[in-house]
C-alpha cells in the first residue's frame, strides 16, 4: 500500500504512514503524539522518553503469523511491578490489525474480539477462574495492575496518559491465549495464541551488542 | 543499539555490568552482594548484604553455551532452599538469556541437572490412582513434592524481582525424564518443564573445565537406566514355555519302558542276604537314562543296596546304590515318622544293549533300633521290589533350569524397584507408585 | 530384540536342559568300571562294589 505523507503540525517534519487506518501516531523528530481528525493531525501530547527496554522488535520489524505477513507499525509500553512489557501493533498484509505481546521475551499474537457473552468485572476476577470460549477452557493465569509508560508509531485508537489498568491473561491447554483489558468498560477482549520467536520469522530486528 | 550497561553500585561504588540489557529488573552487585533495582536510570538498593558466605556458581556468570541450537548466556544465579523435617535442602538455578529467544534455566541439585523452560500452554489437571497428576502434551506427570521455596542467595541479573528470603509455593510433577513444576503466588501461576540433562552435556555446552560433580541419590525425574521389569518377565514366560516344549518333546519321543520288575525278600543271616544277579533285560534306543527303583516295607530299620548295572556284551559296569531308613513311633507330641522306605537311582547315558543288575542288599549292623534292645543275632528282614525303567529322566532338568531362568528377571526387578524406591524416597510420598 | 543377553542365557539353559534330558544325564553318583560279565553272573559275590553302603541313615530318634 502506498505510504501517505503529511507534515507534523508541531515541528513541520514529514510524517510517514504505513497504514491508512492509523488513528494516532507519533512524530519521530519532536516526539509529539498526534491524533487524526479527518485529514489532519492534531498534537495532543508529547511522548515521555521511552524507557530502556530490551524487546528485539522495533518499528518496521516484519514477520509472519498464520501465513500472513505483518509489519510492526506501533507500540504501547506498559509498566508493572515486575518491569515493562510491549504491545506491538501489527499491520497485516490484508489491512487487518493485530497485537504482539512481548513480555520478558515471551510472545503472543492476539486480535480484538467481540463476544456476545458478558465478561466478568475486574473485582470478580481471580487466578484459576475458567471460561469456556470457542470450545476450549481458558484459565486465568495472571492478573496484573499496570500503567501506561509510552507509545510509539501508529495505533488504531487513541491511547496516551491512561491511568492504572487491570489486565488478566488467560491460557488454554492448547497454547491459545487471551487478554482482558480493563481500560474500558465493558473490558476489551483480545484472543490469539502463544508463539515462539522462531515461528514468527521476524526480520529487521534490533541488534544487540555482543550477539551478532 | 542496546548495549551492555556499565553502572555504579549505589552502595559500594563498584562497577556493575548488566548483560541482560534493559530486560533486567533486579541485579546483584558482585562486590557487596546488595540487590539493586535497575528499572530506573539510576540504581536503587533494595536489599542490603545477603548471607555472608559467597557461593561460587558452577557456571560462571557471563559464560555462553548452546542448548537446542540456541546460544544462551548465564546472567543470573540463585540458590533456593526448602525445609523438610528440620533439614534444609538447597538447589541452585542458573538463568540463561538470549535477547531474541528469551530465558531458560538450568537447575542443579546434588549434582543432578535439569534444563527448564516455561510452558506456553496449560497442563490439564488429572489423577493417577490416589495422587494428583497433570497431563501435558499427552504425558501424565504424577505429583512428587509440594514445597515452599525460599531464595537464600542471589547473584547476577533477573528480569523480575528477586531478593533473599522471599518464598513461593512450588509443586513438582514427574514423568521421567521430564519434570513439570508449578510455581504460584496469589496473582500468578507459572508452569515450567524441566528435562533431565547429563552433567557432562552441561559441561560440554559451556566449555567448563574439570569434571562435573558426582551425583548423589536418584533425582525426581532422572530416567531409570533399567528397563521396566514387565518386558523381562514376558521374555521369561516365553523362555519357560519353550523350555517346557523342549522337555516335553524329548519325553514324548523317548520310549519309556519298564524292563524289569521283581519282588524279593531280604532276611539277615540267611542266603537271601547274599549278593545276586537279576535276569537279563534289553535296553533299547539311543543312550538315555535307566532308573532303578527299590520299594521296600522296612520298619524301624535301615537298609542299603549296592547296585551295579552290567552290560552283558561289553562288560561295562555302572556302580551305584541306594540307602533307605524308616522309623516311626509315638511320643508326647504324637505320632512321628522319619526317613524313607523307597529309593530310586538314575543311571545316565546308558547305551542300548543287553543288561542285568547285580544287587547286594544289606542292613546296617550298627544302626540302633528305637525301643528294641540291640541284638546282633536277631533276624531282620523286609520285602522289596526292584524295578528298572528305561528312558524316564525325571523332573530334575526342569527343576534346575526353571530357577536358573528366574534369576535374571528377579535381579532385574530388584534393581528396577530399588532405583525407583530411591527416587521416591525424596518425595512427599512414602510408598512407590509405578508411573 | 530386547534383552538379548537374557535371551541368550535362557536359550543356553534350555539347550543344556534339553541335552541332559535327551541323554538322561543326572547328578547322581555313578562310578564306572569294566568286568567280565559272565564271571559275575556265575558268581555274584566275586565282585567288590565301589558303592559304600549305609552312608545316609544311621538311626531314628
Amino acid at each position: 500500500m502506498p505510504d501517505r505523507t503529511a507534515n507534523c503540525p508541531n515541528c513541520g517534519a514529514p510524517l510517514r504512514f504505513r497504514w491508512s487506518g492509523a488513528v494516532q501516531t507519533t512524530c519521530e523528530y519532536c516526539h509529539s503524539i498526534l491524533v487524526r481528525h479527518d485529514l489532519d493531525f492534531r498534537k495532543v501530547g508529547v511522548v515521555a522518553e521511552l524507557p530502556l527496554e530490551g524487546s528485539p522488535l522495533q518499528l518496521g520489524s516484519e514477520g509472519v503469523f498464520d501465513n500472513k505477513p505483518f509489519i510492526a507499525v506501533g507500540r504501547i509500553i506498559y509498566e508493572y511491578d515486575q518491569g515493562v512489557w510491549n504491545e506491538w501493533h501489527l499491520l497485516f498484509s490484508d489491512g487487518t490489525s493485530g497485537w504482539l505481546a512481548d513480555a520478558q521475551l515471551e510472545y503472543a499474537v492476539s486480535f480484538l474480539t467481540q463476544r456476545s457473552h458478558p465478561l466478568p468485572a475486574p473485582q470478580h476476577l481471580h487466578r484459576g477462574q475458567q471460561f469456556q470460549w470457542d470450545g476450549a477452557v481458558y484459565e486465568v493465569t495472571t492478573i496484573t495492575e499496570a500503567n501506561y509508560r509510552g507509545v510509539e508509531g501508529e495505533l488504531p485508537f487513541e491511547y496516551w496518559d491512561k491511568q492504572r489498568v487491570r489486565f488478566a491473561d488467560l491460557r488454554t491447554a492448547d497454547a491459545r491465549f487471551a487478554t482482558l483489558d480493563y481500560s474500558e468498560d465493558p473490558p476489551l477482549l483480545f484472543m490469539g495464541r502463544v508463539v515462539e520467536f522462531d515461528g514468527l520469522r521476524l526480520n529487521n530486528l534490533r541488534h544487540f551488542e555482543g550477539w551478532d | 543499539m542496546p548495549q551492555v550497561r556499565a553502572l555504579f553500585c549505589p552502595n559500594c561504588g563498584g562497577t556493575i555490568q548488566l548483560r541482560g540489557y534493559a530486560q533486567t529488573v533486579n541485579a546483584v552487585c558482585e562486590h557487596c552482594l546488595s540487590v539493586l533495582d535497575t528499572k530506573a536510570e539510576s540504581l536503587r538498593v533494595i536489599q542490603q548484604i545477603q548471607e555472608r558466605t559467597r557461593i561460587e556458581p558452577a557456571i560462571p556468570l557471563g559464560s555462553r553455551g548452546t542448548f537446542e541450537g540456541t546460544r544462551y548466556e548465564a546472567i543470573g544465579f540463585q540458590q533456593r532452599s526448602i525445609d523438610v523435617d528440620d533439614e534444609t535442602y538447597s538447589w541452585r538455578e542458573y538463568l540463561l538469556f538470549n535477547p531474541y529467544k528469551g530465558y531458560r534455566y538450568l537447575t542443579e541439585y546434588d549434582g543432578h541437572w535439569n534444563y527448564v523452560r516455561t510452558l506456553p500452554a496449560l497442563p490439564v489437571r488429572s489423577k493417577y490412582l490416589t495422587r494428583p497428576a497433570l497431563v501435558y502434551e499427552g504425558r501424565r506427570f504424577v505429583h512428587f513434592q509440594h514445597a515452599a521455596a525460599r531464595t537464600t542467595y542471589v547473584l547476577g541479573e533477573f528480569p523480575w524481582q528477586v531478593r533473599t528470603g522471599e518464598t513461593v509455593g512450588t509443586d513438582d510433577f514427574i514423568s521421567p525424564p521430564y519434570l513439570l513444576s508449578a510455581e504460584s503466588t496469589e496473582h500468578e501461576v507459572v508452569y515450567s518443564l524441566g528435562t533431565y540433562t547429563e552433567p557432562a552435556a552441561v559441561w560440554q555446552a559451556f566449555g567448563l573445565q574439570g569434571a562435573p560433580p558426582w551425583r548423589r541419590g536418584v533425582f525426581a525425574n532422572q530416567p531409570s537406566p533399567y528397563s521396566r521389569p514387565a518386558s523381562m518377565w514376558r521374555r521369561f514366560a516365553s523362555l519357560t514355555a519353550l523350555l517346557l516344549v523342549v522337555l516335553i518333546s524329548v519325553a514324548i519321543i523317548t520310549p519309556h519302558e519298564r524292563v524289569l520288575e521283581q519282588v524279593y525278600r531280604y532276611a539277615s543271616h540267611t542266603p537271601a542276604a547274599a549278593p545276586f544277579v537279576t535276569p537279563t533285560f534289553e535296553l533299547r534306543g539311543r543312550p538315555s537314562s535307566v532308573v532303578v527303583r527299590v520299594d521296600t516295607d522296612i520298619d524301624n530299620d535301615a537298609a542299603s543296596f549296592a547296585l551295579a548295572l552290567i552290560n552283558d556284551e561289553t562288560g561295562q559296569v555302572w556302580d551305584f546304590g541306594a540307602d533307605l531308613g524308616y522309623w516311626h513311633g509315638r511320643d508326647e507330641d504324637g505320632n512321628w515318622s522319619e526317613g524313607r522306605r523307597n529309593a530310586a537311582a538314575t543311571v545316565p547315558d546308558v547305551p542300548a544293549g543287553r543288561y542285568y543288575l547285580r544287587v547286594e542288599p544289606s542292613i546296617d549292623e550298627a544302626a540302633p533300633i528305637s525301643g528294641v534292645a540291640s541284638d546282633p543275632n536277631r533276624e531282620r528282614g523286609f520285602k522289596y521290589t526292584l524295578s528298572v525303567t528305561r528312558g524316564w529322566f525325571g523332573w530334575w532338568p526342569f527343576l534346575v533350569a526353571f530357577p536358573l531362568l528366574l534369576i535374571p528377571p528377579i535381579a532385574a526387578t530388584a534393581r528396577y524397584y530399588s532405583f525407583e524406591g530411591k527416587r521416591w524416597s525424596e518425595s512427599d510420598y512414602s510408598t512407590y507408585l509405578s508411573s | 530384540m530386547r534383552h538379548p543377553l537374557f535371551t541368550l542365557y535362557g536359550l543356553i539353559v534350555m539347550a543344556a536342559a534339553g541335552w541332559t534330558s535327551w541323554r538322561g544325564l543326572t547328578f547322581s553318583r555313578v562310578d564306572q568300571t569294566t568286568v567280565a560279565p559272565k564271571s559275575i553272573r556265575d558268581n555274584p559275590g566275586a565282585y567288590r562294589p565301589i558303592y559304600i553302603p549305609h552312608r545316609r541313615y544311621f538311626g531314628g530318634k
